[in-house]
């Protein structure tokens, strides 16, 4: 004989648990903490590594960057001066909150893997301005670069303020209406590679009307993370949205 | 893409849940799959046969429950079904999701008297 048990239970329960954790040490913390995705190749890392450049010498930054394999994207963001972690998450199609909480404290600790992959010439560049021995004692902005993917990375909480969703003109114009999740759960939209826009047929207007029919109040960003066009906004909209996560 | 660690859940959570209520055999399992879950049930069936393998989980009918959408409208508050692109009727896209993300574990059904597998004795 069996019996039927109510379990009435959500099956991703200890990432909400987990991520919910990270939210209070971020909020504890004061870091201001960003969840950026797009499917592979949008332009996510050359986006960091500007980004990397510019920040990193005004606020105390840091990125943890996700991918299946390799230490490559840390490699890249890390040479600008910025403490990077990479996270290789060994063929899953997300980073789930337990990993951040894990790289945090890694970064804490100064474990960062340029560091370790590139030797110790380049400190963080604002170590030099009155952090006691380089670490990153207090960030003021935390960067998640997560796994190139338009479907997962949407059911997993990591605990951060904001969700960044980046989609480049070479992928179509159709992708939001086609992965409406994570353009639904994100507070702003790059448009990247709008440099290569004369050459493709994508269709800004289409893709902008889906995004806004899945999300109304979601923030536009068109840049070109390579030329460098539309990059001042989007350092703006970050500060400001640090600024505002700040008095919160 | 993500359903193995799904599923690993899902079988990580019965033993807990069967152990709370006396320990057994899991031999079924109701799952409530929302529609805009980014989980297809079919890999999610095929990885949970394989993560319970070996274990008192084994064999368990798993019986998936597709939840469907259901999207209150932000301008006029009208409930529907569909997508978010679908109009409501008063011509506005989107809504806010009331049902269609689930990826809840609702019962498991429990067999006292059959015997565990070999690793899991008490």
């Amino acid at each position: 004989m069996s019996k039927e048990i109510e379990v009435a239970r959500d099956v991703l329960q200890d990432n909400r648990e987990n991520a919910a954790s990270n939210r209070r040490r971020f909020g504890r913390e004061g870091v201001y903490v960003v969840n950026l995705m797009s499917g592979p190749g949008a332009g996510k890392t050359t986006l960091l590594e500007r980004t990397a450049e510019e920040l990193g010498k005004r606020v105390r930054m840091a990125v943890i960057t996700g991918d299946i394999a390799t230490t490559r994207d840390a490699d890249r963001i890390g040479r600008h001066g910025v403490p990077t972690l990479q996270i290789n998450t060994g063929g899953a199609c997300h980073i789930e909150a337990h990993q951040i909480a894990r790289a945090a404290d890694d970064l804490k600790a100064g474990h960062f893997t340029w560091e370790l992959s590139q030797g110790s010439q380049t400190l963080p560049r604002w170590s030099a301005a009155g952090e006691a021995g380089g670490l990153p004692t207090r960030l003021d902005l935390l960067v998640i670069e997560n796994v190139g993917n338009l479907v997962c990375p949407a059911e997993f909480d990591l605990g951060e303020h904001d969700k960044v969703m980046m989609l480049s003109c070479t992928e179509g114009h159709d992708k939001p209406g086609k992965y409406p999740l994570m353009f639904q759960e994100s507070r702003a939209l790059i448009l990247n590679k709008m440099d290569l826009q004369p050459h493709t047929n994508f269709d800004v207007a289409a893709a902008l009307a889906d995004a806004r029919a899945i999300n109304p109040s979601i923030e536009v960003i068109k840049m070109s993370a390579w030329k460098g066009e539309g990059l001042q906004a989007w350092f703006d909209w970050l500060l400001a949205r640090m600024a505002a996560t700040r008095r919160m | 893409m993500h359903e193995t660690s799904v599923a690993q859940r899902m079988v990580d959570t019965a033993i807990e849940v069967a152990d709370q209520n006396g320990g057994g055999r899991v031999v079924g399992m109701r799952l409530l799959l929302g529609e805009m879950t980014c989980v297809e049930p079919d890999t999610l069936s095929f990885a949970f046969g394989v993560v319970s393998r070996g274990t008192r989980v084994e064999g368990c009918a798993l019986e998936i429950v597709r939840v469907p959408t259901r999207l209150r409208c932000r301008a006029c508050g009208a409930e529907r079904g569909g997508d978010l692109l679908e109009l409501c009727a008063c011509g506005t896209p989107g809504g806010e999701v009331l049902a269609g993300r689930e990826l809840r574990l609702d019962t498991i059904d429990i067999d006292d008297q059959a015997a565990l597998p070999a690793g899991e004795q008490p």
